[in-house]
């Protein structure tokens, strides 16, 4: 894609750009599912009780 | 008008949860645009070659990182006036993102001045202010978990935005200052001309990041919520999803 | 505060600035002296630093002319920041933090009196110590007293912004590293035209537009902190 003998930096700057955002949309899903399995959780505890 | 009924955290929520996908789908079609333009349409610049292109992500992402502090000391302005749990949740639910486009700005600024100016890290006066910025992203969220009361988390983080955003013009007037001393050479992209090609892939990442942003905002807001009201009813009532 | 309104004018105890803080200057200045060690413990941890950096780089007199400002007032910053969490903490711990908080006078008298007594017992050390360091790094005399007024100028800036930052932080987890984390951004600026200060009179510049703006953030630092620190108690107390 990036044709030019400076490529290696193109891709580690966009590369790097692309991953931090794919890591941060996996780490907002897995927060937001940890919450909601807490909430499960206490909900099935109040259940019970 | 009853703007408390905004503030309700269970109103925010059912509300952030269907604004969210929209913010998530313009940032995707004008990110594709920009970058399209960026890559593609915009011509070789005469001096740099194509290397140049790092700056229609270096670019935004340092708006970005500057643009959204300003705001969450915005919304940390207003939970400490108005009392209200919601502004410093959404303060909260800034700080990540800000965060992560500070650093994309710091490392694309470092991919960007080895070719052209050969090396990794100059202590160049907005580099180095950016890195102070993550600095300030870092105490923030440091510090509102730091402590096992969740509002006293937030009024102290609100407390610190404040004083950083105040100290922020100071901090990059004093290191333009300690810049133009120790450098000596100038170092930004003004010796080449913009094309209007070149500003639109800009303008086009740069909304985009600030519409990702928003979305981003939004849903780990909604997580938040999810985490420090799990006692409320309505969080009880809601169907898991 | 309503009880204070019932009660009849003449008998009700009105504080004022001045007072609180010559009350909060005088006790933090008294059990300072009862407990020399504390002051000297900061001295000790400057000089001793400041002995360190010629052991890291190498002994060229030039060398460390060249970097004799910065080192010092890096180790300045360092010396004054681990002197912070003796500010409020300690009050913060056994209660009085809380009793002074009830205090007729106004809350920014006595807070500006403990950071007055702070400076007083490791600014103040650290500037007039700084001469001898210099000397250490072999700085010419009118570098060292270019760097002793920008260290004057400086120390109670860092001592005012340091004690908002140490009120944001009391009881919180993570301890002298979260406060060095939100603090040091802060100081940048300082050190930045401290250390320009005293470069600045080595290589033949004026110092004065320096000292001029380490003055002028020094009048902004002590009309504004006291106020944040004010607040950052108020968070920590409630």
């Amino acid at each position: 894609m990036f044709t030019t003998d400076h490529a290696f930096y193109l891709w580690m700057s966009y590369g790097a750009a692309a991953a931090a955002i794919v890591a941060e949309i996996v780490m907002l899903r897995l927060r937001r599912a940890r919450a909601a399995a807490r909430i499960e959780e206490e909900r099935d505890l109040e259940t019970t009780d | 008008m009853a703007w408390s009924y905004f503030a309700s955290p269970a109103t925010f929520y059912r509300l952030a949860g269907r604004m969210a996908p929209w913010f998530f789908a313009l940032a995707a079609i004008s990110g594709a645009l920009g970058l399209y333009i960026g890559l593609y349409v915009a011509p070789t610049d005469a001096q740099q070659g194509e290397v140049y292109r790092v700056i229609f992500i270096h670019v935004p992402a340092a708006w970005m990182s500057m643009f959204t502090y300003f705001v969450l000391a915005c919304y940390a302005a207003v939970s400490l006036t108005f009392n209200t749990r919601l502004a410093a949740m959404m303060a909260r639910a800034l700080a990540p993102t800000g965060a992560m486009f500070t650093f994309v700005a710091l490392w694309t600024g470092a991919f960007w001045g080895r070719p052209t100016w050969g090396t990794y890290w100059v202590w160049d006066a907005r580099i180095t202010s950016e890195l102070v910025l993550l600095f300030l992203y870092f105490g923030f969220i440091a510090l509102t978990n730091a402590f096992e009361d969740p509002r006293r988390g937030d009024r102290a983080g609100a407390l610190l935005a404040l004083i950083g955003v105040v100290n922020l013009p100071i901090i990059y007037f004093s290191v333009k200052w300690w810049n133009t001393l120790h450098q000596g050479s100038s170092v930004s992209f003004q010796g080449t001309s913009m094309h209007v090609q070149m500003l639109w892939a800009m303008l086009l990442v740069a909304f985009s990041f600030w519409m990702y942003t928003i979305g981003t905002s939004l849903v780990r807001c909604r997580a938040i919520i999810l985490e420090r009201e799990s006692r409320a009813r309505w969080v009880r009532e809601l169907k898991a999803a | 505060m309503n009880a204070a309104a019932a009660v009849p004018a003449p008998l009700a105890p009105t504080g004022s600035f001045f007072a609180g803080f010559a009350w909060a200057f005088g006790r933090d200045i008294t059990l300072a002296l009862r407990h020399p060690g504390e002051t000297l413990l900061v001295v000790a941890f400057f000089v001793l630093v400041a002995s360190l950096f010629p052991l890291g780089v190498g002994a060229d007199p030039q060398l460390l002319a060249r970097i004799g400002p910065g080192v010092i007032w890096v180790c300045a910053l360092l010396a004054a920041f681990l002197s912070f969490s003796a500010l409020f903490a300690g009050d913060y711990a056994d209660g009085s933090l809380e009793q002074m908080m009830l205090s007729p006078h106004p809350m920014v008298g006595w807070v500006t009196g403990k950071i007055g007594a702070h400076w007083m017992i490791s600014g103040l050390p650290l500037t007039v110590l700084s001469p001898l360091l210099g000397l250490q790094y072999g700085l010419a005399p009118d570098t060292l007293l270019a760097l002793a007024a920008a260290l004057a100028l400086g120390t109670p800036v860092l001592s005012l912004l340091g004690a908002a930052c140490t009120a944001l932080t009391l009881g919180a987890r993570g301890g002298g590293m979260l406060l060095a984390l939100i603090a040091l951004p802060l100081f940048v600026p300082v050190l930045i035209f401290g250390a320009g200060a005293a470069e600045a009179q080595a290589s033949g510049l004026s110092p004065l537009p320096h000292l001029s703006l380490l003055g002028a953030g020094l009048i902004l630092a002590v009309m504004a902190t006291p106020f944040a620190a004010c607040s950052a108690i108020r968070i920590a107390m409630d």
